[in-house]
């Protein structure tokens, strides 16, 4: 099962992207500055949107879930139950995966943007796709949230599963890290290795790698063990 | 037509012409056919081809039922050719500049503003109906007349939201009531011809009502 990106090509007036490479079974990270390109990206790689140039080809991939960065677009029911029925899901696991407190009749979208960001995600997460890409899927949350969908993201072993993102503190347990860089997608490889090569990295894991300790996960454990090595 | 004034006043005065009478709205066509680049005023076809099946609905209902569906279709189609252009025509602060020359620093300023950030927003609606059509149908439900009533309430909550935000901001920066701006218009001499010309349907649209 894999991804292949054979010299794709987006352009618009003042802004272009080329994208190419081949996305593995892991998590893959893609970052990049914010107007860079990440969403337009994911809608080629999802089969949304036909590049100008190149060819996006799925290998042994049926099944495609594209996440967008606000959860309403995704809201088809009334209620918060209607919602996870939508899914094919019960509210109950829906929203205990969630980690939401709310009735099954509360109407979807009163509930805030961050916990209808997470019962989105909470969907998502509980289904299976060869092909999960998501869109900014830390936006909206606070940091105990962005930890919890880190574990939730983390637990993905099945397929392919790629977030594009500008998040710089807490990441789920990455395979592979993509980064946006002048209008192209760079390849910086598998972590840990990858980590040298990111240029988009944060702060932290720049001074952690310059420090000569390169974190072997970039998951909040993993970052704290780098720190901790530096110190022993 | 480079002048935002002239522009919004012709759609109001032929918006007039072609709400009077069948006549107005043939003579706001004819206006149509002759100021404006036509078809390609028409940024979004697939919006204004639904709004025109939907004015036919309409219009056969209004036959059956005994009133004149004919001239309602005829007036509302001069209608959506004018308010097309003015879309398709229209720059990031027009309204602004055309509001507060009109009405001056305070009520002109907030009107325009607000005029402005309506258009702003009505451009983003495009955009974000065809995401929640791509979700919908990334759910395996299909896509039909039943799921405009959702996607419907999602533009408008959404909507609503922004503007809650919006108003947020502004009111965080200190904005109260209106503001200082100096407009500066460039006025062609097509402009001023068309103008006269809108001027002129609207009262051929009243006598020959």
């Amino acid at each position: 099962m894999r991804l292949v990106l054979d010299h794709l090509a987006a352009y618009r007036p003042f802004w272009s992207l080329a994208a190419d490479g081949v996305f593995s079974k892991g998590i893959h990270l893609v970052s990049g500055d914010v107007g860079s390109g990440k969403s337009t990206l994911a809608l080629m790689m999802a089969g949304l949107r036909a590049p100008e140039s190149g060819i996006v080809i799925p290998e042994g991939i049926t099944k495609t879930m594209l996440s967008f960065q606000f959860p309403e677009f995704h809201v088809t029911g009334l209620s918060v139950a209607e919602e996870c029925a939508s899914w094919g899901l019960t509210p109950d696991s829906v929203t205990r995966l969630a980690g939401i407190n709310v009735g099954n009749e509360t109407p979807a979208l009163s509930l805030s943007r961050g916990e209808l960001k997470r019962l989105h995600l909470a969907c998502i997460l509980s289904r299976d796709y060869d092909l999960l890409l998501l869109d900014e899927p830390f936006s909206s949350l606070d940091c105990r949230g962005k930890e919890q969908v880190c574990r939730q993201i983390s637990k993905q072993s099945r397929g392919i599963t790629v977030i594009f993102t500008h998040e710089q503190s807490i990441f789920p347990d990455i395979t592979h890290i993509w980064e946006i860089m002048r209008g192209e997608l760079v390849d910086c490889g598998d972590m840990p290795a990858a980590a040298r090569r990111w240029q988009h990295a944060p702060p932290l894991v720049k001074n952690l790698v310059s420090a000569g300790r390169i974190p072997f996960k970039l998951t909040p454990e993993g970052i704290r063990e780098a720190a901790c090595r530096i110190r022993g | 037509m480079q002048d935002p004034r002239i522009r919004l006043a012709c759609a109001f005065l032929l918006s007039c012409a072609a709400f009077i009478s069948i006549a107005g709205a043939a003579a706001v066509f004819i206006w149509w056919l002759l100021f404006t680049p036509r078809w390609k005023s028409i940024r979004y076809r697939t919006a204004v081809l639904a709004t025109f099946v939907l004015f036919v609905i309409v219009a056969g209902l209004m036959t059956l039922t005994g009133s004149d569906g004919f001239s309602y279709l005829v007036r509302m189609i001069a209608i959506l050719l004018i308010g097309t252009w003015v879309y398709a025509e229209s720059a990031a602060g027009d309204f602004l500049t055309v509001g507060t020359w009109c009405l001056g620093k305070r009520i002109g300023f907030e009107a325009g503003m607000i005029a402005g950030m309506a258009m702003q927003l009505a451009t983003g609606l495009s955009d974000d109906f065809r995401r929640i059509r791509i979700a919908t149908e990334q759910k395996g439900q299909s896509w039909g007349l039943r799921s405009i009533v959702p996607a419907g309430r999602i533009l408008i909550h959404d909507t609503l939201r922004r503007a809650d935000d919006t108003a947020e901001v502004l009111a965080t920066r200190g904005y109260r009531t209106g503001g200082n701006l100096c407009p500066h218009f460039h006025t062609s001499s097509g402009d001023v011809v068309a103008g006269i010309c809108a001027a002129t349907t609207l009262i051929l649209g009243c006598l020959l009502r």
